[in-house]
């Protein structure tokens, strides 16, 4: 076999190869830069639902009204999950305080949600009849199907069937 | 008609009649053997040396053919890729192979890119919008 020949095809192919991910890479790079460049929270809405720019700005006051609301829901839920915390703390059996405080995070949890799927609702109302029927839809699918995920592979588990203990 | 330098074979008739016709053998002027002709014939037949095959003889042809294939493939295989290296060093093809290559790269990595800069706007929404506090 001619070692020249294979010398050759052998650069040709590294060569090949190197053009290939140099190009791939500056482009990949370039792209996530220049279109991940905006801090908006709201970007993705735009992109993914391609929203007008009335529609935005609807989207971005209802957006905006919710923040707040959310950001004192969190404080609440962090503090009582801390409440939660210390009454657990030390103790060998669940205590009727650590019960309450249980009990008080799932209302609050209830409360965070409920309010976080009325915002999509409405935000899913500000936009065109097709896109908001797949902005709720997949919004849904991300905050509870979370949870879904949960739930299922317990009661798939071996170890979570109830009755069988 | 007799050939002129007395090989004893007749002219090809059907040829042109320019030449011996070397592929015919049959003597044609001598007349019929006699008993002593054919005599001697016959052992001279049998005087002619039968040389005994050596041994392995059969094995060593078989090997031998078997070894000339394979260097007919080797040899098919080096002039297959010194074809692929003339066709490379090709300028225009070289040119067009790399444009080829660079534009594939720039339209993969730009996709690449795309989705990931979507799904991380995703993230930020979401993260907006439905912090982890709930899960």
């Amino acid at each position: 076999m001619n070692r020249r020949s294979l010398t050759i095809v052998l650069l040709a192919l590294g060569v090949g190869v190197a053009l290939l991910a140099t190009s791939f890479l500056v482009a990949q790079r370039w792209c996530a830069r220049h279109v991940t460049s905006s801090a908006d929270d709201l970007d993705w809405l735009r992109q993914e639902f391609r929203l007008s720019d009335a529609e935005l700005a609807r989207v971005r006051e209802l957006h905006d009204g919710y923040m707040p609301q959310c950001a004192v829901m969190c404080k609440e839920i962090a503090a009582k999950k801390r409440e939660l915390e210390t009454a657990l703390a030390g103790a060998t059996n669940v205590t009727a305080t650590a019960e309450g405080k249980l009990a008080e995070l799932g209302a609050l949890r209830v409360r965070c949600q409920t309010q976080m799927l009325r915002h999509f609702a409405e935000v899913s109302q500000a936009m065109p009849a097709e896109q908001g029927r797949r902005y709720l839809a997949e919004m849904q699918r991300i905050t509870l199907g979370f949870h879904e995920q949960i739930e299922q592979s317990m009661s798939q588990s071996p170890a979570h069937e109830h009755g069988h203990h | 008609m007799r050939c002129n330098h007395k090989c004893r074979v007749w002219f090809d008739s059907s040829n042109t009649g320019q030449r011996c016709s070397n592929n015919t053998t049959t003597i044609m002027n001598e007349p019929m053997s006699s008993p002593e002709e054919t005599k001697l014939r016959t052992l001279l037949r049998e005087a002619r040396p039968s040389a005994e095959l050596p041994p392995r003889f059969q094995e060593n042809v078989w090997r031998r053919i078997e070894r000339a294939d394979e260097s007919a493939t080797f040899a098919s295989r080096a002039s297959w890729l010194d074809a692929l290296a003339a066709w490379i060093l090709r300028p225009q093809l070289a040119f067009a192979l790399a444009a080829v290559l660079v534009l594939a790269g720039l339209v993969l990595g730009w996709n690449s890119g795309e989705r990931s800069a979507r799904s991380e706007a995703q993230a930020r929404y979401l993260s907006a919008v439905a912090p982890n506090t709930l899960h």
